[in-house]
């Protein structure tokens, strides 16, 4: 493959290659209408050659932004990667932001060019326009409800491409030539971090930056022009630009668009693809609707599904890998492949993944096993924006379910003494876009950048990642604390949606937590529980009780791990909201922001502590409407029981 | 070894007769899932196809313009029906419809043997009733090759209506009159057109199981009771279900062959006539909506 | 909003129509006419005869009295099936949607009236049928975009909840691109999240489609902010015709919506 792919340095001389080599071959499709329209890698050309002249007449000039606001599209991609050719830089946004938070990057960037998908994306620029003086165009791909909009600034896509078809054809040559004095140097893109903390800084990345790792994870799993992948992810996200765009562009396999972010099963299912990337709250989400169903199931099908399900979790980690296993459970497996696991891999949509990963937060070790016991070759990998995502991934055969694995080669990796993970990679970013300041902080003098996340190499020499440096801490004992460890561990649970675990420098370990609504609705129905919302379920006593179980199981499980035994949770409360990415509570990727949360809800957590059986809460609620009101209550604190650590039992 | 092949001679050839009970309880469950009906006539229809089939042959007319003509006159019967009988009662409650088919059915009995004489009739359609012979030979199994003929026509039929309910726009109309005439109405699906084809069709079914039936027993008078076979197949089969007639037919068939031979004996014979009833009793315990019934599901 | 709608010719009126069961007079020498392209409403308390309206529209009900003009053709009556066939579309109050059958047949029966393919050729699915059965699924997969049920497409409507059934109605009554789109109450029984979809929708049909959209709504509030013109009747009498702002200004609405003795 290597020699096939000599010289093109940037993706657009990819893509180009890709027009020639496999011109009839499915580049992209979407369901448009109910069925699944087909752009060749000729016509996906094309379409950005066109777009490319288009966006050029109209002044978009080498090294200059260009945002892309959209969910995931064709057209968006064609956008992308004409922007690419003219030597533009691309900095895809994310979909779901509200416009405050689309200021920033596009002053920051001093964008004056946007892509956005409907009419909901343009609004939002629209109403940012006056702070963001630089926005002098924007393209919108869906012309839905646009017809009465006058602004100068907007232009829908088929115009844009009409103006491209013209300058093509005044100067047909014009593309070719900017592609070729593009370089592998050259900036490729750029991805705003979501940012945890602080404002978002602009991760500017190279084309060799995002091909060299994109090649040699694909050289790895054996990707090829026949692979499939369904696109679902944020196109803001680097994770998905890799997978459903660089990988795309150096293997030339298909990236598949569902048709909405409701009907993503659905196409799943239809599409089949064999590459499959999810983050574990996606494949959380989809056991537990699988539990759900299963739930609801008749006896003989719960029962058929709890035997060979126990086969499958005995013996089908250990299949998949190919290891020996006794005739007579192999047996069982394929009794079982044919009756459960294949008709289950068929609903999820799973049955032709060859490769899946999954990465971006610890996943718990009993979700990842359900996964590979049911034949889907779920591995691990590890990365960040700032690395270009593969940083370490698992090979065939050396998959566990606790760590991210070995190295990618190419890769150099170290720890600090304080167990900080260090990474000097071809896949490293050049810079914070103008901010030499946050760059110095992240990359050192030698090329190492400092990821932030702890952790340590195992025995085989995969990395395990436990926490962020600064999140691990240490109970007043001295006992390790890595909160999202047990948090992941709690979330396993179909019924806890979310949990905050607090325990630092303190004598025990204490959570909030939030139920799953649909998860705990449904339990209640087949309760005849009336109920009226999360807010009601969650002050049950029959739900605290339920809760309950789960923390303590959880404490009989850590109760075995010598290192963390000590931080079984010994006391909760189920709080009163669901956390949300609007409040500042999770980010835009869902993940819970701990420090924030133990700031804002600080009295419940110090009634934890004190002792209290429960606290009075008064909260801003907002209701469906728009408006707000204030919600007051008492939240009940209940005790978990915490079980005698296994190694001091022994000594005992 | 003989056990067994008695065993599965005997399954056989209850499941045979189930495809015959099938195809009667078929036109039940055409008319019902249109119109919410239960057609009471649907055996007198039988008997009137078969009988009207055998009298045109006996005089001399040849069997495929018999066949042609017979089927002419029940799709006739089908439309006429609708605009005598169902037309004028439209938003009737369903007692007084079901109360008309009754008058329909003495209507036909009376009509047929009017016309046609009272006399029983035998029907040879061309497929011997008897054993096959290779089956018999190698095996030693004894299975009709008429009864297979049967399930190969009801096969057919069955997969006909299934197109026509799920390919065509008089089958998507069909399914939506029968879901809710008022909808239907609204959306401008005219009724009485539906409901004449529904009748027309349930015309045609009724042909098909009065021949195979006639070929059976002879056309005669009591050929209308075969509806009374249906009715157990329709209880387990549910009333709205083409599939669950189907199965519901095969079932009855099956267990009463079955109880017949392997619990009769204990009992001093004579199961086969009521044993159906009391399958589709215990059925009714535990599942009121029939194998295949549409569950209604309905949200507040 | 609504000023930026380009209301055209008369295309459907209605002259002193009087309806009376039994002994009750619901609609007593009602007028009004209702222009191409435009939303109107018809507004009144509980049973002022809002409901009985709308079902002469449609042909449900036979007027005793008066004639309905419809484009050039008059009517002293009409029937259902009539009333689809000129182009008449209405959802229900209660929705009558069928259940058992998924979204997209629910909506390809809105169609059924422009399929012209005969018996056979559907029976033995022959090229025009095909072809055709084709075309309207397109035409119906572009109303599925547009009122954003792509997700439930297959799903049976019985299982829908009640916000979602009242939006595939819409599309089953818009499957059969209606000059007039009768709309009895659209948003009874939503929650306010569900009205405002509701809302969009109807002005997204109103300004897309240019549908003619005539609805009759309790809730006057929702009314006011999507009509172009309201007809207010009370006790089956007209009692007011006009703008929205007019309507709210007339005393006698206002007397009728407190409820001031008669």
């Amino acid at each position: 493959m290597s020699g096939e792919l000599t010289g093109l340095d940037t993706f657009p001389k990819l893509l180009m290659h890709h027009a020639r080599a496999r011109g009839d071959r499915p580049a992209i499709r979407e369901k448009d209408l109910g069925i699944w329209q087909t752009w060749t890698w000729a016509q996906f050309a094309e379409q950005v050659r066109l777009c490319a002249c288009g966006l050029a007449a109209q002044g978009l000039r080498r090294g200059s932004h260009i945002a892309l606001i959209s969910d995931n599209r064709p057209r968006l991609y064609a956008a992308m990667a004409a922007a690419q050719c003219l030597g533009a830089i691309p900095v895809p946004l994310y979909q779901d932001a509200v416009a405050a938070e689309m200021v920033f990057p596009i002053q920051n960037a001093e964008i004056g060019f946007a892509f956005a998908e409907d009419q909901e994306q343009v609004d939002k620029l629209l109403e940012i326009l006056p702070q963001c003086l630089s926005l002098k165009r924007i393209y919108y791909d869906d012309p839905r409800g646009m017809r009465h909009y006058a602004q100068p600034e907007l232009m829908a896509y088929e115009k844009l491409i009409e103006l491209g078809r013209e300058a093509h054809r005044r100067d047909p040559s014009f593309v070719e030539n900017e592609i070729a004095s593009g370089a592998g140097d050259d900036t490729a893109a750029m991805f705003f971090t979501s940012g945890t903390t602080g404002v978002p800084k602009g991760v500017v990345h190279s084309h060799a930056s995002l091909i060299g790792p994109s090649l040699t994870a694909a050289r790895l799993d054996r990707l090829g022009e026949g692979d499939v992948i369904l696109a679902y992810l944020p196109p803001a996200w680097i994770g998905q630009n890799i997978f459903s765009c660089a990988q795309a562009f150096v293997t030339g396999y298909c990236i598949c668009c569902p048709e909405s972010a409701e009907t993503v099963m659905t196409d799943m299912r239809e599409i089949g693809p064999t590459y499959y990337f999810a983050p574990p709250r996606v494949l959380e989400n989809l056991l537990t609707q699988v539990s759900i169903r299963m739930e609801d199931a008749s006896r003989l099908k719960r029962w058929l599904y709890r035997r060979f399900m126990d086969v499958a979790n005995r013996v089908g980690g250990a299949i998949l890998d190919g290891k020996p296993v006794p005739a007579l459970d192999r047996g069982l497996y394929w009794l079982g492949d044919l009756v459960v696991y294949g008709p289950l891999r068929n609903v999820i949509g799973m049955s032709r993944v060859k490769v899946g990963y999954t990465a971006g937060e610890a996943i718990g070790p009993d979700l990842f096993k359900f996964y590979r016991s049911i034949g889907i070759n779920l591995k691990q990998l590890y990365g960040s924006t700032e690395t270009a995502v593969f940083v370490c991934v698992q090979p065939d055969g050396q998959v566990k379910a606790d760590t991210a694995g070995p190295a990618v080669p190419g890769v150099e990796l170290r720890f600090t003494p304080e167990r900080e993970l260090l990474i000097r990679s071809p896949g490293l970013f050049r810079e914070y876009y103008k901010n030499p300041e946050a760059t110095r902080q992240a990359k050192d003098p030698e090329g190492w950048f400092h990821t932030g996340d702890a952790g340590y190499f195992d025995q085989d020499g995969h990395v395990k990642i436990i926490d962020r440096v600064k999140d691990v801490g240490r109970l007043a004992d001295g006992t390790l604390f890595a909160p999202k460890y047990l948090e992941n561990k709690l979330k396993f649970f179909p019924y806890i949606r979310e949990a905050v675990c607090f325990g630092d420098a303190r004598d025990k370990v204490c959570a909030f937590i939030n139920i799953d609504p649909e998860a705990i609705g449904n339990w209640a129905e087949r309760r005849n529980m009336p109920y009226s919302g999360y807010t009601d379920l969650s002050a049950r006593d029959e739900v605290y009780e339920l809760v309950r179980e789960c923390i303590e199981r959880v404490n009989a499980d850590l109760s075995a791990e010598p290192e963390i035994a000590n931080s079984q949770i010994h006391r909760f409360l189920i709080l009163h909201k669901e956390l949300e990415a609007d409040d500042g509570e999770l980010t835009r990727t869902r993940k819970v922001r701990r420090g924030f949360i133990g700031e804002k809800y600080g009295e419940l957590v110090s009634a934890l502590y004190a002792g209290k059986t429960s606290v009075h809460v008064e909260a801003q609620v907002r209701y469906e409407d728009g408006r707000t009101g204030t919600y007051s209550a008492d939240l009940k604190i209940r005790d978990a029981k915490v079980f005698t650590p296994a190694a001091s039992q022994r000594a005992a | 070894m003989s056990e067994v092949i008695f065993f599965f001679e005997v399954l056989a050839g209850g499941l045979l007769a189930g495809v015959m009970y099938a195809l009667v309880a078929l036109g039940f469950v055409l008319i019902y899932k249109a119109s919410g009906v239960f057609n009471f006539a649907q055996g007198a229809m039988v008997f009137f196809a078969a009988l009207t089939f055998v009298s045109l042959t006996e005089r001399g007319w040849n069997f495929w313009l018999a066949l042609v003509v017979t089927l002419a006159v029940m799709v006739l019967l089908g439309i006429v029906t609708e605009r005598v009988v169902l037309r004028p009662l439209v938003n009737q409650p369903q007692i007084t419809l079901f109360m008309a088919t009754i008058g329909l059915t003495f209507v036909l009995e009376g009509l047929s043997q009017l016309i046609w004489g009272s006399q029983p009739h035998g029907l040879e359609l061309g497929i011997p009733d008897v054993p096959m012979e290779w089956l018999s030979q190698k095996w030693n199994v004894n299975i009709s090759q008429f009864d297979l003929f049967s399930a190969f026509v009801a096969g057919g039929l069955v997969a006909v209506l299934a197109v026509f309910f799920h390919r065509t726009r008089i089958g998507r109309a069909l399914r939506a009159v029968a879901d809710d005439h008022q909808a239907a109405l609204a959306v401008g699906i005219p009724l009485q057109h539906i409901w004449a084809i529904v009748w027309a069709v349930a015309g045609f079914v009724a042909l098909v199981a009065g021949l195979l039936w006639g070929v059976r027993n002879g056309v005669q008078f009591a050929l209308t009771f075969v509806a009374l076979k249906a009715l157990p197949v329709l209880i387990l089969g549910g009333f709205e279900s083409i599939m669950g007639a189907i199965v519901g037919g095969l079932i009855i068939g099956a267990s009463e062959k079955l109880a017949e031979v392997y619990v009769g004996p204990f009992v001093g014979g004579g199961i086969e006539s009521w044993f159906a009833y009391v399958v589709a009793l215990v059925f009714l315990l535990f599942r009121p909506e029939g194998l295949f019934g549409e569950k209604i599901i309905d949200r507040v | 909003m609504s000023a930026a709608r380009r209301a055209g010719d008369v295309i459907l009126s209605v002259q002193d129509v009087s309806l009376a069961f039994g002994g009750v007079r619901a609609l007593q020498e009602v007028s009004f006419d209702v222009c191409e392209h435009e939303i109107r409403a018809i507004i009144g308390p509980n049973g002022a005869g809002k409901s009985s309206m709308l079902n002469v529209l449609n042909g449900v009900y036979h007027p005793q009295q008066g004639k309905i003009r419809l484009r050039n053709k008059e009517f002293a009556d009409m029937d259902s099936h009539q009333a689809a066939d000129l182009g008449i579309a209405r959802t229900f109050q209660n929705i009558a949607l069928f259940k058992g059958m998924s979204v997209l047949d629910n909506l390809m029966t809105g169609r059924n009236l422009k399929m012209r393919c005969n018996f056979l050729q559907q029976a033995l699915w022959l090229g025009p049928a095909k072809r055709e059965e084709l075309e309207h699924r397109r035409a119906v997969e572009e109303i599925i975009d547009f009122l954003e049920i792509q997700h439930i497409r297959k799903t049976p409507v019985g299982r829908l909840p009640y916000g979602l059934q009242k939006r595939v109605e819409l599309g089953r009554a818009l499957a059969a691109e209606p000059a007039v789109l009768l709309l009895d109450e659209p948003m009874a029984g939503m929650n306010l999240e569900e009205k405002r979809d509701m809302c969009r929708f109807i002005l997204d049909v109103n300004d897309h489609y240019g549908t003619t959209i005539v609805l009759i709504e309790h809730d006057m509030g929702v009314v006011m902010d999507i009509s172009d013109r309201v007809v207010v009747l009370d006790y089956g009498r007209k009692i007011a015709d006009g703008s929205p702002d007019e309507v709210r200004g007339n005393q006698s609405v206002v007397d009728a919506y407190l409820g001031v003795a008669h």
